[in-house]
């Protein structure tokens, strides 16, 4: 069989992956606290074919076999953290994360954690008539309460949520009376591959993956140069001209690779003409 | 029988095999640390003709010939590839340019010694190990940590210490706390040593090295070391080494190799329509 075409076939494969991940980071060029991903690529599994001992003539370089690849192939997909820009909204529920660190939601009643960077939250009324600290899409947002427990913010009726850089959040009403709601819980994710993506901008524990390895709590201070900001959010860290050069480069190697792939039909094609008459 | 019509045979093979490695390599322009390879052909031993049927004492020669041709090795190219800036704390790139006394290497990383002796760029590799517990080498450094704590490649193989074993990251730290050093230790960003330094080998004839795919090699001649200081090799966070294949010379090899087979063929139908003519219209009475 033409292996040239086997090749060209998963490269093509691969490539075609490269350019969904692209698509992905560009559709989400505008998705607050979006984080940009990236294909990483190993050259796919190697067959060496057996050479006898007088194969080992002088001037040969390599030791004995002759040594063919088999394309190319995606092992992993790289999550970019960096920062992204913060942009001023005056949204008192808006949040921004500046530095390493990812927000702790809860997605279900069983109390399963999931991070996120995206801090546009907003205040939602649960079952019991609190006013609750979720994200857009309705998780409540998980902080240190001042008895020390883990629980949710729930903002009093007349009063407005203040949140301070080390994430601290008050409650403060028109004559200035302060109430302490908590501490909104940062984490770091210290064994990013624990952590997967999942739908509505989150990340979720992997299966099998122990949360305390996983993450570990940071609170913000100067020191770690982490700081929460209220009334910005941070929007997705994917650079629209880095994204279209590499989809230049990845349709031009698509290609490339369609070239090698009509090419080896053509080799094909003679062989199969080699008698003509 | 027409010798030619088996050396067109032994073409048309040797540049399907041309053919296949300039695919690979195409295929692998986006593959990190990826290395290019050449496939080198090879002609038969010479050999030297006699003609049959004249006086046997007194043999006449023709002449040497060296009818076949064959795809001889296949032959990693492994030089420099470019930096490309990432930024992602999980990326290290190796800068290799390692001097050998009284020696000047050309562009493929070969120098003749005085006496005539061939002698390649020694290069430095990332040292990993596989499930099985088998030293690697890697150029790939696009890493990651996984759920243990160990930094991996991205298959899954463990990167190696200067301590010969495989690198944990201490608890509760991430990658991105950690930068790495000159001298390829990593340390925090509050300047404290976690005691993890790189494990860079040399390998003094990277020809040794046999592809094993997802960017290993595995050494079956000749000898590896750690880098020592007088190495000139560097190794930088946040940076890939992208893959050393050339495309234009690629695009340019994949048609010579179409062609050059095709040539062959065409030699094939030239000897066939002479044996057409030998077996069908030699002595026949019209």
């Amino acid at each position: 069989m033409n292996s040239s075409m086997i090749k060209a076939l998963n490269s093509m494969n691969s490539y075609q992956m490269k350019l969904d991940l692209i698509a992905d980071n560009v559709a989400n060029s505008n998705t607050v606290g979006y984080k940009k991903k990236s294909a990483v690529f190993e050259d796919l599994l190697n067959t060496v074919k057996e050479q006898p001992d007088s194969f080992a003539l002088d001037g040969r370089k390599a030791p004995l076999g002759f040594n063919q690849g088999w394309g190319s192939r995606v092992t992993g997909i790289a999550t970019d953290f960096t920062q992204g820009t913060m942009k001023e909204t005056g949204v008192l529920t808006d949040l921004a994360i500046e530095g390493n660190a990812l927000f702790q939601v809860q997605v279900d009643a069983a109390g399963t954690a999931a991070y996120t960077r995206d801090g546009s939250f907003q205040i939602s009324i649960n079952e019991a008539g609190e006013a609750v600290l979720t994200t857009s899409q309705g998780y409540p947002v998980v902080a240190t309460l001042p008895d020390g427990s883990q629980g949710r913010i729930v903002v009093p009726e007349g009063y407005a949520m203040q949140v301070r850089a080390d994430g601290s959040v008050n409650a403060v009403d028109e004559i200035g009376d302060t109430i302490p709601l908590g501490r909104i819980r940062l984490v770091e994710a210290v064994r990013p591959d624990a952590l997967v993506q999942a739908a509505d901008n989150l990340f979720a524990l992997a299966a099998g993956a122990d949360a305390d390895q996983a993450v570990a709590e940071v609170i913000p201070n100067t020191d770690n140069r982490l700081a929460v900001r209220q009334g910005y959010v941070e929007q997705s860290n994917v650079d629209l001209s880095t994204e279209m050069t590499d989809m230049i480069r990845v349709q031009r190697a698509y290609q490339l690779a369609a070239r090698a792939l009509s090419s080896s039909e053509t080799m094909m094609q003679i062989a199969n003409n080699l008698r003509s008459n | 029988m027409l010798r030619g019509l088996y050396s067109a045979a032994s073409g048309l093979t040797s540049q399907q095999r041309r053919h296949d490695t300039i695919t690979n390599n195409i295929a692998n322009i986006e593959t990190a640390g990826f290395k290019q390879n050449t496939t080198p052909l090879r002609s038969f031993n010479e050999m030297l003709l006699s003609m049959t049927g004249v006086d046997s004492n007194q043999p006449k020669t023709i002449g040497t010939w060296t009818g076949n041709v064959f795809a001889e090795e296949s032959l990693t190219y492994h030089l420099q590839g470019d930096l490309t800036q990432t930024n992602n704390r999980y990326d290290f790139a190796i800068i290799s340019n390692i001097a050998v006394d009284g020696l000047i290497f050309d562009q493929s990383g070969k120098a003749v010694t005085d006496n005539g002796e061939v002698v390649y760029q020694p290069q430095a590799y990332f040292t990993v190990q596989n499930e099985q517990g088998e030293r690697r080498y890697t150029r790939g450094g696009q890493f990651s940590v996984n759920s243990e704590g160990f930094l991996t490649t991205s298959t899954g193989d463990y990167v190696l210490g200067t301590n010969d074993e495989p690198i944990v990251l201490p608890a509760g730290v991430s990658i991105e706390d950690l930068t790495l050093t000159n001298d390829r230790r990593l340390v925090t960003s509050a300047g404290t040593d976690t005691g993890i330094q790189l494990l860079i080998s040399r390998i003094d004839n990277p020809h040794g090295l046999v592809r094993e795919g997802d960017g290993s090699y595995r050494l079956e001649e000749g000898a590896a070391a750690a880098i020592t200081e007088d190495d000139a090799v560097e190794v930088r966070q946040g940076y890939i080494e992208q893959s050393n294949v050339d495309i234009t010379q690629a695009s340019v090899d994949l048609m010579a190799a179409l062609r050059a087979y095709e040539a062959n063929q065409k030699v094939i139908q030239f000897y066939d329509t002479t044996l057409q003519k030998t077996a069908n219209d030699i002595g026949r009475i019209s």
